[in-house]
């Protein structure tokens, strides 16, 4: 299957129940998918005439409780910022697929990482976080659906889903499970017409009066603690014994793993942190290991964006070092395991 | 380690190249193993060369993408010049000679075969000659059976084109025995 339209499988069977959107490359074959396979199970697929109107969209669905999408790259995504701010300040849940491309600008079609920072920093205006997630294999792309639509539900906040162009266009075999149960929590909050609730359900982001718009954020701020609390996650690879610690989400730790296993064989103790989860980051997992690494290179497919999060969670235990491709380059196994040879050889090994 | 090949199908858009290389990564799931197939896209693939790239393995694959092709195969000029000089060494280059004609002296085993004339001639329709290379190529290269190829194949073409396919799957089988001969 191919990873569009894995994404694609996976939201239909996560109960997605609308999706709205607007090409582009390369995550268009997922709107293609969709736009067959959503009818089929009597759900609603709408192309709008722009990523403007598809997030606003979204912010209409979901307030009406529905479990809803939108997907989009780069250029697209950073139209959508005012969009996913509202939804956020209005606590509606929601998910949104972004397949990043090189750029800035309008740049390329070619897998690139440099959202990182726009996904996990926040990119619309105000306090607010998107619960950020990365897989890195098609099958772990039909599963995170799932997820995503529960982590949304559970905490009314948006969730980026966050790959790249080769992900988004390679095929890797696929396990469905034909046993697949959803259970979506009733929303005792939704706009649905007083047949679920009583009185007046409000869905807004706009509090004119700044104490009320104070508490808000207060009630934000609790919520985005405990998602810090209990939603991190990563994967650890060969850590055991590793001096020099590799982290690396998406396709950059698909590159690190076979980094990894050559590095090893030439005598180099080398490990991999993965990140499952971009906001909230696993700091509290690399802090950790942190007392028993040497040093930590985080490999991304950008300038050096999530390495500053590596640097925030080993808090001065251990040097961090980045080694990133740009502009839709992706980096080579032998350019990370040069890399690692030469921080290994300059002090790392000693 | 596991035993990997990188496999590379080059040519000109419409020759089917891309099919080729789903056939080949469907059939490779149905023999159990791994593997991850990718393709160009976007104005890349419209700029006329085409290229598929299957990866198998009996063990994980990491980085998604053909560096080094144990495999390669050429259906056009400009394909077999951008592409055969990352051939590994040890490697194995398959062309259609009826569009590649300047092949300068190699290391590597070549097997040059006119497909697209053969598949016109033969079998009436050029438009097969992608799947008589791809059994050219499983048939030399091992990296698939027979069986697998031609079930993935039979799921995957158009209803009523079975005969044809399978008569191209064939001869393709067969010329690749013939090289090897």
């Amino acid at each position: 299957m191919k990873g569009n339209e894995a994404i694609g499988e996976g939201a239909v069977r996560a109960g997605c129940r609308y999706f709205f959107g607007y090409p582009i490359t390369p995550q268009s074959e997922l709107t293609h998918y969709l736009a067959k396979r959503l009818p089929e199970v009597g759900r609603l697929y709408m192309q709008a005439e722009s990523e403007v109107a598809s997030i606003n969209m979204v912010y209409g669905a979901s307030g009406a409780g529905a479990r809803v999408m939108t997907s989009s790259s780069g250029p697209g995504i950073s139209l959508m910022q005012e969009g996913l701010s509202y939804l956020a300040g209005a606590q509606l849940p929601c998910v949104v697929v972004n397949m990043m491309r090189g750029g800035p600008g309008l740049g390329n079609i070619a897998p690139s990482q440099a959202d990182y920072f726009q996904a996990t920093k926040g990119g619309g205006h105000g306090d607010y976080h998107l619960i950020v997630l990365a897989p890195n294999s098609v099958q772990e792309l039909v599963d995170i659906m799932k997820k995503a639509f529960d982590l949304a539900d559970r905490y009314r906040n948006p969730v980026m889903v966050m790959a790249d162009g080769i992900m988004a266009q390679m095929m890797e075999p696929v396990e469905l499970d034909d046993q697949y149960q959803i259970e979506i929590q009733p929303k005792p909050w939704a706009a649905t017409g007083k047949v679920d609730h009583e009185g007046k359900n409000l869905i807004n982001s706009c509090y004119v009066i700044p104490e009320e718009m104070e508490s808000l954020n207060f009630i934000l701020r609790d919520k985005y603690s405990e998602i810090n609390k209990n939603e991190q996650v990563c994967e650890e690879y060969q850590l055991d014994g590793a001096d020099i610690v590799l982290v690396a989400f998406g396709t950059a730790s698909r590159i690190c793993r076979a980094v990894v296993e050559k590095a090893r064989a030439q005598g180099i103790p080398v490990g991999m942190i993965r990140p499952i989860s971009l906001w909230p980051f696993p700091a509290d997992f690399i802090g950790t290991a942190a007392n028993r690494v040497k040093c930590f290179l985080s490999v991304e497919m950008n300038m050096g964006q999530m390495v500053e999060d590596v640097r925030l969670s080993v808090c001065g235990k251990a040097p961090v070092y980045h080694y990133g491709r740009f502009g839709g380059m992706v980096p080579t196994v032998r350019d990370v395991l040069e890399e690692v040879k030469k921080i290994y050889s300059g002090g790392a090994g000693q | 380690m596991a035993q990997t090949s990188e496999i590379l199908l080059s040519g000109t858009g419409g020759q089917g190249l891309l099919m080729a290389g789903l056939i080949l990564a469907d059939a490779v799931v149905r023999d159990g193993k791994n593997t991850v197939q990718t393709q160009s896209y976007g104005p890349e693939a419209r700029g006329g060369a085409s290229k598929a790239e299957v990866i198998i393995s009996d063990g994980e694959i990491d980085f998604p993408k053909v560096t080094n092709p144990d495999v390669l195969l050429a259906m056009s000029q400009e394909a077999f010049t951008k592409y055969a000089n990352k051939l590994d060494s040890g490697g194995i280059l398959i062309i259609d000679s009826t569009y590649v004609k300047d092949v300068p002296e190699t290391q590597v085993k070549v097997f040059a075969m006119p497909y697209s004339q053969m598949a016109k001639e033969c079998l009436g329709k050029e438009m097969v000659a992608n799947i008589m290379a791809l059994g050219a190529l499983a048939a030399l290269t091992g990296v698939v059976s027979k069986e697998s190829l031609q079930s993935a194949l039979m799921s995957r073409i158009p209803r009523g084109t079975e005969d044809l396919n399978q008569r191209a799957l064939e001869l393709g089988w067969k010329t690749a025995n013939q090289a090897a001969a």
